[in-house]
């Protein structure tokens, strides 16, 4: 089948009433919770998630693939606004959004940001298109080896490459494995970690997991949190049109902007919010007049938000075709297709093409709502940015009780989700990332089965992970990584204690 | 500022003491196997004792270094906790309708600048509104009445 065929199944499974309703629905939530600081799409859709039970599955992803790329474009309103980003990968938007508004531009850089949010969303499609059904094809080839090799170089990659303290992230990915081995052992049907509680023996749930160590520890930073700024501009279509210099100055950004952040978005690990800085500095770099930067260059706001735009597309290339997450809302959506009972991997594009194909059309469909709700609509965004966070929390905290309870009829996972919640803010407290152990908590039992299998197949030789080409590719690299991160740490650890030496 | 890094310090030996833990039990409990026919601990054993090398390695350059001190916000934990837990206990005895408001009610303590009658009003309104949503809007079988069945 090639790749016209496929948009025509999909463009049939997209076009579904049901479909396009609940497509709809994820970016209308999605922008309306990238607007919203204090609550970003990773807690959203573990909240969606137990809705996915009772959907269709191909609507169901659809649903959480909008909320994901609609939190991108709402996540810029915020920033540019009130300075505050609304989702992690929109905090360079603040960088130059925020004075574009304090000169009274505040329109144009919300008019831009949609465009070019448009723009690298489209062109990240593209490039979804193109490259996923040939990588899937070379997965096919993939043995029990190499998807070993590869998952444990996407868990390295999302450990080094993430904000932070490398070490601290393999540790959390190394405890996401050690949760995900909790319950009952496939293979010798022995209950793991299950302390004699009969609740254990499934495993513990996923959405419990995600809400309380997204959702939980979101909401408690949240609340008390100083909340400057009010929005004073009038933003209208005439406050919103660009001029002629600014729509020139942002054509070539973008697009680079779009290059840098397809490239981020497919590979393992990184994603939007590298992208968006990687493309904010790439344009300070290349631009002639790096001084505007910092004061309101319309470059500096178009560039990156194509960036995590496409970023956010392209992030899907790695899940749909080889069934390896890049980053944890990845996870979560793999986690939905296996709720489902749909085994994602290289397979899934031949095995489910109405899902594959629709959803890559519905992200197309999806792109032409969010220009809508966010070009004509804007004033109700700009609007929801005024609701109080104290009005908010309480009805969050109890969308997340109901929706955990709802996934077995169980309250115990709702005391675990209050468990996990307390585990997720410590973690919070102390500086270690979540998202790193919630990949690792999806990838765990699947990485152990691989390496049984793989080492099954080699009677117990571990040579066999060097000996394949593919997989010493990967390992290498992974290596590669670790080697690259050790250095790195070691070279910022000797340069704070120079300056240390040198203040004292 | 502190002299120490106490926050990875005590994350660091948080986790050692955790992976040790996980690869004690799993060994005492569970069949290792070997390496061409794993047993259900082969598995948690390694990530366990990873884990606890990992911790170590968190752990000891924060001895040697300063850090942030920590800010914990006790009282929004617990009362957050709290509600979490309050909405566990009450749901079936109770009901949707008066469990979500308890619920409600208790993590708005949190917020120290809203007024007590806009504190009832949030409840009731989260209240109304979970109603409306899960039980009318997405019809899930949840008991809405302390008298319903």
């Amino acid at each position: 089948m090639d790749i016209s065929d496929g948009l025509l199944i999909g463009l049939q499974s997209a076009m579904q009433p049901t479909t396009l309703l609940y497509c709809f629905f994820g970016v209308f939530l999605g922008t309306l919770i990238g607007v919203l600081p204090g609550i970003g799409a990773l807690a959203t859709i573990s909240l969606l998630l137990p809705i996915t039970y009772h959907i269709p599955p191909t609507a169901a992803i659809v649903m959480l693939a909008g909320v994901y790329y609609g939190a991108q474009y709402g996540g810029s309103t915020a920033s540019i606004l009130l300075n505050l980003p609304g989702t992690p990968s929109s905090a360079v938007a603040c960088l130059d959004g925020y004075p574009m508004a304090k000169k009274g531009r505040a329109g144009v850089a919300l008019f831009m940001t949609t465009i070019a949010s448009f723009v690298g969303s489209m062109l990240g499609i593209a490039m979804l298109v193109a490259f996923a059904p040939g990588i899937a094809e070379l997965g096919l080839k993939f043995g029990p080896a190499e998807y070993f090799s590869m998952m444990l170089l996407g868990l390295v990659a999302a450990s080094t490459m993430a904000s932070g303290s490398p070490l601290k992230g393999l540790a959390m990915v190394i405890l996401g494995l050690l949760l995900g081995t909790v319950g009952t052992d496939v293979n010798s049907g022995q209950a793991r970690f299950d302390f004699g509680v009969p609740e254990l023996m499934d495993g513990i749930n996923l959405v419990a997991l995600a809400m309380g160590v997204f959702g939980i520890s979101e909401v408690i930073s949240g609340i008390n949190q100083k909340r400057e700024g009010q929005v004073k501009e009038k933003i209208n279509m005439r406050t919103m049109t660009p001029t002629k210099d600014d729509v020139k100055r942002s054509i070539f950004p973008m697009l680079r902007g779009t290059g840098i952040g397809s490239f981020f978005g497919a590979l393992p690990g990184t994603g939007a919010s590298i992208a968006s800085f990687m493309s904010y500095a790439v344009e300070k770099k290349v631009s002639k007049t790096p001084e505007r930067f910092g004061h309101g260059a319309i470059e500096g706001v178009t560039a990156p938000e194509a960036a995590n735009n496409a970023a956010s597309q392209t992030a899907f290339v790695p899940t749909l075709s080889l069934g390896i997450p890049g980053d944890a809302v990845m996870a979560l959506m793999l986690g939905a297709l296996i709720i489902h009972g749909i085994q994602p991997g290289p397979l899934l594009m031949t095995q489910q093409p109405e899902l594959f194909w629709g959803l890559i059309v519905s992200f197309g469909i999806g792109n032409i709502m969010l220009m809508i709700l966010n070009l004509p609509l804007i004033g109700i965004w700009v609007a929801i940015l005024r609701i109080p966070y104290n009005v908010l929390y309480p009805a969050i905290l109890v969308f997340i009780s109901l929706g955990v309870y709802s996934v077995n009829n169980n309250t115990f996972d709702v005391f675990m989700v209050a468990g996990i919640g307390v585990l997720g803010y410590a973690m919070a407290v102390f500086k270690f990332e979540a998202a790193p152990l919630l990949l690792g908590f999806v990838l765990g039992p699947l990485m152990e089965e691989n390496l049984r299998r793989s080492l099954l197949l080699s009677r117990g030789d571990m040579m066999t992970f060097i000996e394949r080409p593919i997989s010493a590719g990967f390992l290498a690299f992974c290596a590669a990584l670790l080697i690259w991160s050790a250095i790195a740490t070691l070279r910022e650890t000797l340069r704070a204690r120079e300056r240390k030496a040198d203040f004292a | 500022m502190t002299n120490r890094d106490t926050r990875d310090i005590l994350g660091g030996l948080f986790l050692t003491a955790l992976g040790l833990f996980a690869a004690w039990y799993a060994q005492q409990n569970f069949d290792i196997g070997n390496l061409t026919r794993m047993g259900p601990g082969f598995f948690p054993v390694g990530l366990g004792l990873i884990l606890a090398v990992l911790g170590v390695f968190i752990a000891l350059p924060a001895f040697f270094r300063g850090g942030e001190g920590t800010n914990v916000q006790w009282r929004t934990l617990a009362l957050v906790t709290a509600s979490l837990c309050v909405f566990a206990f009450t749901l079936k005895p109770l009901g949707l309708v008066f469990s979500t408001f308890a619920a409600a009610f208790i993590s708005s303590l949190a917020d120290r600048e809203i007024t007590w009658r806009n504190r009832l009003l949030v409840s009731a309104g989260v209240s109304l509104m979970t109603y409306l949503v899960f039980s009318l809007g997405l019809s899930m079988v949840l008991p809405v009445w302390p008298w319903s069945p």
